[in-house]
């Protein structure tokens, strides 16, 4: 208690006094598949978060409704990652979600099953000074994911993932003041393939194609992240706006479809706080994740909470 | 601090990158069937001799004779035909070679895309009703039809039925005039799709066109605008493939059009205009059935909606009298209070509870739900492999899809007028944990609509290709079974709507037998 109550005095001044450079050089970071802290070399991170995503109003097409016979749509989704710092530079990062979904209302059966498989690589280009007071830093990043449960994606929105494998490239540039202060700006490109389904025929985007597969359009990411990382501590607050390249909408009081122009602006927040007397090898994370506006998807928000375990070999 | 990367962290991300490129490399869509140019196996040239559905006989709709071949309009006909090929623009290339695969496989793939189209069921209002489709009015919402499996199969059977009766008169005139093709009479105009013997006057393709046209424009009037150019397009492949000329393109439009007439005529008597019921009948459907001390069908969904097209079953069939549809209905479900319906229930609990993914797969196949081609569609979409295969003439090809659409019409109203007569509750009526992977119909339980639809088209098309009767008859038993799997039929809803649509088939085959095709 008393450690931690010294633990809380340190994120206080590192809040109200940002010039306390001494901390900068140990202070906590994210380092996970897609932030912008390089894992240290030869450390495991073995993460194991769960969120619970629930919307009750969503986006049919750009009309926003409720829908009696969905009620609540709950998500629940629990992610075993790990990621695992290959050099300074290079971390490699392996992350398999299980979901599960529920509608609180109507007669549609909740679906749950381990959805995709992905291995991020993640590499820091340059770290250079910037100015007198921080340096700057530049990621790439690619991920490769893949279905390995052969779950449907055509009972949405209960579906548990949308069956497609995924390719993605990420370039990031990340800014690291003294102080613990931090920004990020990033950019993303999926590519995604077609997805197969169980009947021969389907109707989207004003046509019917006569054909099991789907051909899903690419998904562009553009995201900014202020936060802080101090001592203990770190706090990112990051805008996420996703868009659909393509894709067709919801037709009125229509199901969703897997090929849908899903887009979505959401804030994501998080904390992350090395658990004291354990020598930063246990972190607790919570996140909260809103979605602002949308097309095709849930007004939804999620709150998550997991720990991460750090090791070095 | 510049941080480098070595060439083995390289070689990493760039094996990375090529398992991630490699995996999504599949990205394209073929969106259509593949429909090789018809060179037809046999032109049928007796099909103006076969027995009309609606038509009392083809001289009912006359096709005046034509300009004489050596008339000078004539010859400027063909001069015509000559510069629209030599001008001819790639567009109207693709276009010739799309319709080149038979007009009517092309229809049938439209009419699919229409049922799928408007195949939505109306959204709720703000104070928990519903509005229903006006015809007069098909742009609004909810946009005119709401395509539901009852008003898809009729829409299937009139426009199949139109064009099959069209075709029958357009090869009696044909051979009544026998003017030979353009090719014939004019050597510098080539034949860009297979020649035939077939007589060029009126012209099949327009006569397809227009009909087809007429049918859907009444049937999907918020689609005219496609409709209408998909017609033309038909026309102008008509003439650009050298198959025909203005006079014989304008003969056929005129046939075309006089035959829907007809067919729209009866359309309008049979009887669908008052499927859709009111408020006081959708109460006494309930009351009925509580007075017989069983438990009635309520609606699930959230508002409740009325029940689709109670009186359904009183439209008029084609190929049977309301007295035969009564004497040929299956008997009566399993009481609600009967051990028996204790049992089914059980074990549709027990299938979604335990189903495998193969199950599921099964489901998903047939489901042919809301937005949608709807089960009848699926059908078509089956029945448009081997009359592709078969390489049939237009008329021929019509004439398969208009009995497989007249069962499937019959098996509609006949199973439509069952469901409501014992009008009796889903599974997840009765057990609310039983909760479907693949959406709940808004209509009672028995029999199941998937079934008999299933079994009449499967008989049908079984007695077209005998060949491949056996595995229509699997695929029937499958598509019965899927709903089973999904958690909305009880096991005698399946096997007593397999049995009636069996009988509704044999029915309709018997009637085909005589219609005069050999």
């Amino acid at each position: 208690m008393m450690v931690m109550t010294a633990e809380w005095t340190r994120i206080a001044r590192a809040l109200v006094a940002p010039l306390a450079a001494l901390m900068v050089t140990t202070a906590a970071a994210a380092q996970s598949a897609d932030d912008g802290f390089p894992v240290e070399r030869r450390q495991l991170r073995v993460t194991l978060d769960h969120g619970v995503d629930a919307w009750r109003t969503y986006w049919e097409g750009t009309r926003r409704r409720d829908n009696e016979n969905i009620g609540t749509l709950r998500t629940r989704q629990t992610v075993v990652s790990a990621g695992f710092g290959v050099t300074r530079s290079l971390a490699l990062f392996a992350a398999l979600p299980y979901v599960a979904t529920n509608a609180s209302q109507g007669v549609l059966a909740g679906q749950q099953g381990a959805q995709d498989l992905s291995l991020t690589a993640k590499l820091r280009l340059l770290e250079t000074p910037f100015t007198r007071r921080g340096a700057i830093s530049a990621f790439v990043y690619g991920t490769g994911s893949t279905p390995i449960t052969d779950y449907t994606p055509d009972l949405l929105p209960l579906s548990i993932g949308l069956g497609a494998r995924r390719a993605t490239a990420r370039a990031l540039l990340h800014y690291q003041d003294r102080t613990g202060l931090f920004a990020d700006a990033a950019i993303a490109h999926t590519w995604r393939s077609t997805v197969t389904l169980d009947r021969p025929a389907y109707y989207t985007n004003g046509r019917l194609t006569l054909s099991n597969e789907v051909a899903m359009p690419n998904v562009a990411e553009y995201s900014a992240t202020v936060g802080l990382a101090a001592g203990p501590l770190c706090l990112p607050i990051t805008f996420i706006d996703s868009r659909t390249l393509g894709g067709g909408d919801i037709r009125r009081q229509d199901m969703p479809f897997v090929s849908n122009r899903m887009n979505a602006q959401r804030l994501h927040v998080q904390v992350m706080l090395d658990l004291p007397k354990t020598g930063k090898a246990v972190r607790l994370n919570a996140g909260m994740m809103q979605v602002l506006h949308g097309r095709n998807v849930g007004l939804s928000t999620m709150w998550s909470g997991g720990f991460t375990l750090v090791r070095g070999f | 601090m510049r941080a480098r990367p070595t060439s083995r962290v390289l070689r990493t991300l760039i094996a990375l990158g090529t398992i991630a490129a490699l995996g999504a490399c599949d990205r394209t869509v073929q969106p259509t069937e593949v429909l090789p140019a018809l060179e037809v196996s046999n032109v049928d040239a007796d099909a103006g001799s076969w027995r009309p559905i609606v038509l009392a006989s083809p001289e009912q709709v006359p096709v005046p004779a034509p300009l004489a071949v050596t008339s000078a309009e004539y010859r400027a006909e063909l001069e015509a035909v000559v510069r629209a090929q030599r001008t001819m623009t790639p567009a109207q290339r693709a276009n010739m070679e799309y319709w080149s695969s038979g007009g009517v496989l092309r229809w049938n793939q439209v009419m699919r895309e229409l049922v799928a189209r408007y195949n939505l069921p109306p959204a709720p209002r703000a104070d928990g009703t519903y509005v229903f489709p006006d015809a007069d009015n098909p742009f609004a919402d909810p946009n005119f039809p709401f395509a539901n499996p009852p008003y898809a199969a009729r829409a299937y059977a009139y426009v199949s039925v139109a064009q099959y009766d069209a075709l029958k008169a357009a090869w009696f005139w044909k051979y009544r005039h026998n003017r030979p093709a353009p090719s014939r009479t004019n050597a510098t105009i080539s034949t860009r799709v297979a020649a035939t013997t077939l007589p060029s006057y009126p012209s099949e393709d327009a006569v397809l066109s227009a009909v087809s046209a007429e049918m859907l424009r009444l049937l999907f009037p918020a689609s005219v605008e496609q409709i209408t150019r998909l017609a033309a397009d038909q026309r102008d492949a008509a003439l650009l493939s050298g198959r025909a000329t203005a006079s014989d393109i304008a003969a056929g439009v005129a046939l075309g059009r006089a035959v829907a007439a007809a067919v729209i005529a009866r359309a309008g008597a049979d009887g669908m205009r008052n499927a859709v019921g009111n408020a006081s009948l959708w109460a006494s459907l309930a009351d009925s059935v509580r007075a017989r001390g069983e438990t009635p069908w309520t609606s699930l969904e959230s508002p409740a909606r009325p029940p689709m097209l109670p009186l359904f079953g009183r439209v008029a069939a084609w190929t049977m009298t309301p007295a035969q549809l009564l004497a040929d209905g299956p008997p009566p479900p399993p009481s609600t209070n009967s051990a028996q319906f204790r049992d089914e229930l059980a074990e549709v609990r027990r299938t979604v509870d335990g189903l495998t993914r193969a199950q599921y797969a099964i489901a998903l196949k047939w489901n042919d739900g809301a937005g949608t081609y709807t089960p009848p569609g699926h059908w078509n979409d089956i029945a448009a492999e081997p009359v592709r295969d078969a390489r049939m003439s237009e008329v021929r090809a019509a004439r398969t899809f208009a009995w497989l659409n007249m069962a499937m019409h019959d098996a509609a109203v006949a199973c439509w007028g069952v469901k409501y007569q014992y009008f009796n509750p889903r599974p997840s009526q009765v057990d609310r944990a039983i909760r479907t992977p693949i959406g709940l119909p808004n209509f009672p339980a028995y029999p199941s609509g998937h079934s008999t639809f299933s079994a009449a088209a499967a008989t049908v098309l079984g007695h077209l290709f005998p060949a491949r009767a056996t595995e229509f008859a699997q695929m029937a038993d499958e598509a019965g079974i899927s709903r089973l799997y999904g958690g909305i039929h009880y096991r005698s809803d399946i096997t007593e709507g397999k049995a009636h649509g069996t009988r509704i088939g044999a029915i309709v085959v018997r009637a085909a037998q005589t219609d005069g095709a050999r």
